[in-house]
């Protein structure tokens, strides 16, 4: 079980840097896109080992989400969603599981699994987890109609950004 | 022990997954206004819920002591009305603002009533008040809507008050528009109303005057409810009106009463002792 922790840290670093420093200033003010927001961080999760213990996933999904949360202001909110989203993490890789399988003692090879996978991965992860950010964001179901426009808008933009970081930066660990 | 490390050991993650969430949930809430508002809101439509179920039941059971409590403060609250009322009538040429507790008359003791009688030929009540709390022969009791009787009898916890419906029972009582005065007996029949004799040929009597304590005896001070007149009569040989006085007081549906201590009632009978030695 030899991870590439600097691979690792350095997309940590990379993502976070991007989230906070550049996506958080990106504000969309035109009709319904006003409601679009750009997170990236969530990929962290995606990319990290098959093989990671969970708790691990979990605490490091808390630490992402709190780091983020520093610079957002928004206390807790991205944490939790990213926690609830390291733990179904494995849900959601079961039900997108290739029919070739995954090589767990290797790690996410995107050539191997093709290019669909990722973005079914990426897409359903996003979802899930912009939908429960949302909801803890707005912290009531009264407003779901306004939580679901959020997710869904948000989603587009960040899948979309989220498919062009695998393409400039191709994990191989 | 063992179970409990292998219950960690198989859900240990779904476990840091809750414990992690309550982390977060705990943080969002402490330290974001919006949410922290709605958990408030909304906890506070639950536990204000359950509160008030509790505190209705715990209410419930309070209910004697609040009883209690309630009644010892209307006694004061009468004791002051009573004695300011006798005072300002005894001196009716001053004015007081307040009442000096060294000019406090008569005491009011709270009790309650624990039997009762209302359709014999001679009612009695028993109220759980008896020598321990300094009761005495010969001390009134009343209610909140008006006369009940006097104390007969008295033991350690409990006294027998003749009430005002009793073969026996002589009270005096004043038309309250114009003060004169005759004595209550009853008629044996009706447990509602009373009658009130010796009332002067003179008196201006009227149906639906208000008839009230005179306050001759040191039982009962002045000016306390007794009834309204619902009927009079007099008959052409005789020099007192026969009126019927109707209660206000039900004593069938009384359950508290107050028992009136009188400071100065040992003085005043031993003056008017004095006067009757003389005759």
């Amino acid at each position: 079980m030899n991870y590439n922790w600097f691979s690792i840290l350095f997309r940590f670093v990379l993502l976070f840097s991007l989230q906070v420093l550049v996506f958080k200033r990106v504000n969309f003010e035109y009709g319904l896109l006003s409601y679009a927001h750009i997170y990236v961080y969530p990929l962290w999760i995606m990319l990290l080992p098959f093989k990671i213990p969970k708790p691990v996933l979990l605490i490091a999904g808390f630490v992402m989400g709190m780091s983020v949360d520093f610079f957002y202001d928004s206390h807790g909110v991205h944490a939790s969603a990213l926690v609830f989203s390291a733990y179904i993490r494995d849900f959601i890789l079961r039900i997108v599981e290739p029919d070739i399988g995954y090589d767990l003692d290797q790690p996410f090879n995107i050539r191997r699994l093709g290019i669909l996978w990722y973005i079914s991965y990426t897409t359903l992860f996003l979802l899930l987890h912009l939908f429960f950010y949302f909801s803890v964001e707005v912290f009531s179901f009264v407003y779901f109609y306004e939580i679901m426009l959020r997710t869904i808008t948000s989603l587009l933009f960040s899948s979309f950004i989220v498919f062009i970081f695998v393409l400039i930066i191709n994990p191989k660990s | 022990m063992r179970n409990l490390l292998l219950l960690i050991l198989k859900y240990g993650s779904t476990l840091l997954f809750i414990l992690l969430e309550v982390i977060c949930f705990y943080i969002i809430i402490s330290f974001n206004q919006s949410q922290g508002e709605i958990w408030k809101h909304s906890t506070n439509l639950l536990t204000g819920n359950i509160n008030q179920r509790v505190q209705n039941t715990s209410d419930y059971f309070a209910l004697e002591a609040i009883n209690d409590s309630l009644l010892t403060e209307n006694a004061k609250l009468l004791e002051a009305i009573i004695n300011y009322r006798v005072f300002s009538k005894e001196n009716e040429f001053q004015t007081y603002e307040n009442l000096d507790s060294t000019l406090i008359e008569y005491n009011f003791v709270p009790a309650r009533i624990t039997n009762k009688t209302f359709n014999n030929r001679n009612n009695y009540i028993t109220l759980n008040k008896g020598y321990q709390d300094s009761i005495k022969i010969g001390m009134g009791v009343v209610s909140s809507h008006g006369i009940v009787g006097i104390v007969r009898s008295v033991s350690k916890n409990y006294c027998l008050v003749m009430t005002i419906l009793h073969s026996q029972s002589r009270i005096s009582g004043a038309i309250k528009s114009n003060d004169f005065h005759g004595t209550l007996v009853w008629d044996e029949l009706d447990p509602q109303s009373v009658t009130l004799i010796n009332l002067p040929k003179h008196a201006e009597v009227s149906v639906g005057d208000t008839v009230i304590t005179s306050g001759f005896s040191t039982v009962f001070p002045y000016g306390i409810d007794i009834g309204t007149i619902s009927d009079y009569s007099i008959e052409s040989n005789e020099d007192a009106f026969e009126v019927d006085v109707k209660l206000f007081n039900d004593i069938s549906s009384t359950t508290h009463a107050y028992i009136i201590k009188s400071n100065k009632q040992d003085e005043k009978i031993e003056i008017e002792l004095e006067g009757s030695d003389e005759l």
